[in-house]
């Protein structure tokens, strides 16, 4: 068994940051039972990376990724007999997860105000991206405009150029996946309360809060009153020549902030002549804009034949942060991450066999595991209903209170 | 307010820190806001680097504050034997140790898993690494940037035809901290469940990869490596961040072709819906630049906030790119207590940045970080059990300052 297997959740999402909130779970074992519309399915499938580029309901590599060990019942909620179905099986579960914009949930039957009064142990979830309380001006939002919302987006790059646009962030769905984490924090976090109190709750995660969240260490200065607020894009920046370099085959990552890394990098570098102008501990006491362009002009020009792998691994047992700026070929051939088991490989119908990334964290009991692929559109809408009614031994037990077992 | 009536989901649970500047205790404090009772172990010689950011007092560094509200601080000097002791001590009465130091630094001041499982069988012991605590590269060392850098990340964030630029500097810890926090409370549940406690493993390098999840699947399922591609995406055009009045910017996703007949429409082009070369989202993607450069022509003329109300009016996915002083002066942010005000130490009121969640059952968020040995006597005496005279030696003998 895994940490969560005794849990039953029932997933509303229809988008990455819930989506990605119920694997968290699902990967742990939770049984999660994923409603999608009987015709099309999970809006995700119908969005890429689709196996050799050729979209379909069960080709989707995101809707793959998203959905590991999940259940997916095909259930039309917008009619009667639907909403009755829900109705039912959210009576069964400990959470129900959701990310529709505010007011869906009320209209499907789950009235965040008042739905404790049906279920009171239920818990309750729902990700926005801006919360349930978004002002009208805030109804309509993508990713872009969440992470753009948050701060991440206007001081992304470090070191801006004003002429050119901030930035995105990596992909698609970065403030997602960070939303979706934090909901699954708070999820687990209630239900392990609930053991306590026997209640549920309603729990309202606003995805521009939770990356907004993510720069507390500048924030929290900056709305303190600690650190000067400015329209500069260069507020949350650091001082200092950390940056990308280029090498012979790629790029790397240099942090350099103090006298160990200095000393570091002189040996690294063969104790050049241009150092010696340098004071010992320049980087806390004297960092000029000079002195920075010089070091990098000069560990720019070292690097340039160098392989990022070979300079970055010895930089690193001389004890200098300097690491490869990797993509994600790389990282399936980190032998870090084959050590850790990062990767997983995993067989689906319609996909065939691929390494799917996996989770951050070991946990030496309760390893988060993937041991279904994602379902198919209403795999499991017969077993599932069935359940409902009791007439299979699928159903699992009626928990009451306090009443567990390992 | 009292640590242990504070409510929330985790209240009743202790969790003991050894952390060090931000993505420690990130997860330490995400657990502190879920109700936990958190003790942050500090000592004068061996002080959270961040503390002394800033060129200020330990009790008033900027950057410690904003990250460590609702905790408690005791001083115990780790690398003593008597310390040590101590610490075990405590461990023994707590829940969760959650630890971010150096690779190898844990087991050399003898609280590795093993001496800490011996004095508490079901210790929820979570230990995180930049790439983790064992393996081949687990000897590295970096910090949130290098982080993003290893985990694939900084690869794809820049502009089109350019080398990687990366995301600001300063991400990458907090996102380890919360990955951290939310493995803790797993196990935590596992412990509820089955009275057994487990060692977590945390890499920051793993954690950065997953947030970029489906650009992995696109190169195992296609082979194909998605490189910086600045503001564009895939399913969506226009999609970007357009220049306004006054040096702001204005994010726009347009998501059907519905929003883009109504963009055409606020841009006072309604023809250009049914130009053929923006007619369909695909037409749209083939000739991005050209519609990139209509757009900007528009949002060029128009104040980014005033613009963003009125396309949402339209229903188009639209917000102003923040500026930290938008950011802090966010109503909706104040309304939802994001931010909020807490008193400190000494008394002193002070704003921090609270849950980026609400809760019907949260716990109470009221106090701000703590200054250095605030809670000696509390933790000490209360929940050691030592007398105020035993107290007093060790403060003397150097343990406890």
């Amino acid at each position: 068994m895994s940490a969560l297997s005794d849990f039953r959740i029932v997933e509303l999402s229809e988008s990455v940051c819930g989506e990605y909130c119920g694997k968290l779970l699902s990967d742990f074992g939770a049984e999660v039972i994923k409603l999608e519309r009987p015709a099309c399915g999970s809006p995700t499938r119908s969005l890429g990376p689709f196996a050799a580029g050729e979209a379909g309901v069960e080709r989707s590599g995101l809707f793959a990724y998203l959905n590991t060990n999940k259940n997916s019942v095909a259930l039309e909620l917008s009619t009667p007999a639907g909403a009755a179905t829900l109705g039912r099986l959210v009576a069964r579960a400990d959470a129900v997860i959701d990310d529709h914009a505010p007011g869906w949930l009320k209209s499907v039957g789950l009235d965040p105000g008042t739905f404790q009064d049906r279920y009171p142990r239920l818990v309750l979830c729902a990700i926005t991206p801006y919360g349930q309380d978004a002002p009208a001006d805030r109804a309509h939002a993508e990713d872009l405009n969440v992470f753009h919302a948050s701060g991440w987006g206007y001081h992304t790059p470090t070191a801006a150029d004003d002429n050119k646009p901030p930035l995105k962030g990596p992909g698609r769905f970065l403030p997602s996946y960070e939303a979706g984490l934090d909901a699954a924090l708070c999820v687990v976090a209630a239900l392990y309360g609930r053991e306590e109190s026997g209640r549920g709750q309603f729990i309202d995660v606003s995805a521009q809060a939770v990356l907004a969240s993510r720069v507390d260490y500048v924030l929290g200065q900056l709305v303190a009153g600690d650190m000067e607020a400015t329209p500069r894009r260069t507020v949350f920046d650091l001082w200092g020549p950390a940056t990308i370099f280029a090498c012979r085959d790629g790029y790397v990552y240099l942090w350099l902030s103090e006298r160990g890394h200095w000393a570091a990098m002189r040996q690294l570098m063969g104790n050049p002549q241009w150092m010696n102008s340098f004071p010992e501990r320049w980087m806390e006491l004297e960092c000029t804009p000079e002195r920075v362009a010089k070091c990098r002009q000069e560990f720019g020009a070292f690097l340039k034949t160098r392989g990022r792998d070979e300079v970055s691994a010895q930089a690193q047992k001389l004890g200098l942060p300097l690491v490869a700026v990797k993509n994600a070929g790389d990282l399936q051939r980190s032998p870090q991450y084959v050590y850790r088991g990062f990767f997983a490989e995993l067989d689906h119908p319609v996909l065939g066999t691929a390494a799917y990334p996996t989770v951050p964290y070991k946990l030496s009991a309760t390893r988060a595991k993937i041991v279904r692929p994602a379902p198919l559109l209403g795999q499991h809408t017969e077993a599932k209903l069935a359940a409902l009614s009791g007439t299979t031994a699928e159903a699992g037990p009626a928990r009451a209170g306090g009443e567990h077992h390992s | 307010m009292s640590n242990q009536a504070r409510g929330g989901p985790l209240q009743g649970v202790r969790v003991v820190e050894l952390t060090r500047v931000w993505a420690g205790p990130f997860g330490g404090k995400l657990l502190a806001f879920l109700g936990a009772e958190v003790i942050k172990i500090e000592s004068l010689g061996s002080l959270d680097p961040s503390r002394g950011y800033g060129g200020v007092k330990v009790n008033q560094a900027p950057g410690f504050q904003a990250v460590n509200p609702q905790k408690l601080s005791v001083q115990i000097d780790v690398k003593s034997k008597e310390g040590r002791a101590l610490v075990l001590e405590l461990l023994s009465k707590s829940d969760v140790l959650l630890e971010n130091l150096r690779p190898g630094a844990i087991d050399r001041l003898g609280l590795g898993y093993e001496a800490v499982k011996a004095v508490k069988p079901d210790i929820v012991y979570v230990s995180m690494g930049m790439y983790g605590s064992e393996g081949p590269l687990a000897y590295q060392t970096g910090y949130a940037p290098s982080f993003a850098a290893l985990g694939g990340v900084t690869f794809m964030v820049g502009y089109e035809g350019e080398p990687p630029a990366g995301m600001n500097i300063r991400y990458g810890d907090a996102t380890f901290g919360t990955a951290a926090a939310f493995a803790a409370v797993v196990a935590l549940m596992h412990r509820r469940r089955t009275g057994a406690g487990q060692f977590v493993d945390v890499s920051a390098v793993e954690t950065m990869s997953s947030m970029i999840g489906d650009t992995i699947m696109d190169f195992t399922l296609n082979g194909r490596l998605q490189v910086c591609d600045g503001n564009r995406h895939p399913e969506m055009a226009p999609h970007g961040v357009y220049p306004c009045r006054g040096g702001d910017w204005i994010s726009i996703a347009v998501s059907s072709d519905q929003a883009w007949r109504e963009l055409a429409d606020a841009m006072g082009q309604p023809a250009l819906a049914e130009h053929p070369h923006f007619r369909t989202r695909a037409d749209r993607k083939a000739n991005e630049s050209e519609l990139d450069r209509l757009v900007t022509q528009w949002t060029l003329r128009h104040d980014a906030r005033a613009l963003a109300a009125s396309l949402q009016q339209r229903g188009i996915a639209a917000a102003k790119s923040q500026n930290s002083i938008d950011l802090i002066s966010d109503q909706h942010l104040w309304q939802r207590e994001f931010y909020r005000t807490v008193t400190g130490g000494a008394g002193q009121s002070r704003p921090i940045v609270g849950p980026a969640w609400r809760m019907s059952r949260g716990a109470a968020v009221t106090d701000g970080a703590p200054q250095l040995g605030e809670h000696n006597a509390y933790v000490l005496g209360e929940v050691l059990g030592l007398s105020a005279e035993e107290q007093r030696r060790l403060a003397e003998a150097g343990i406890t300052l």
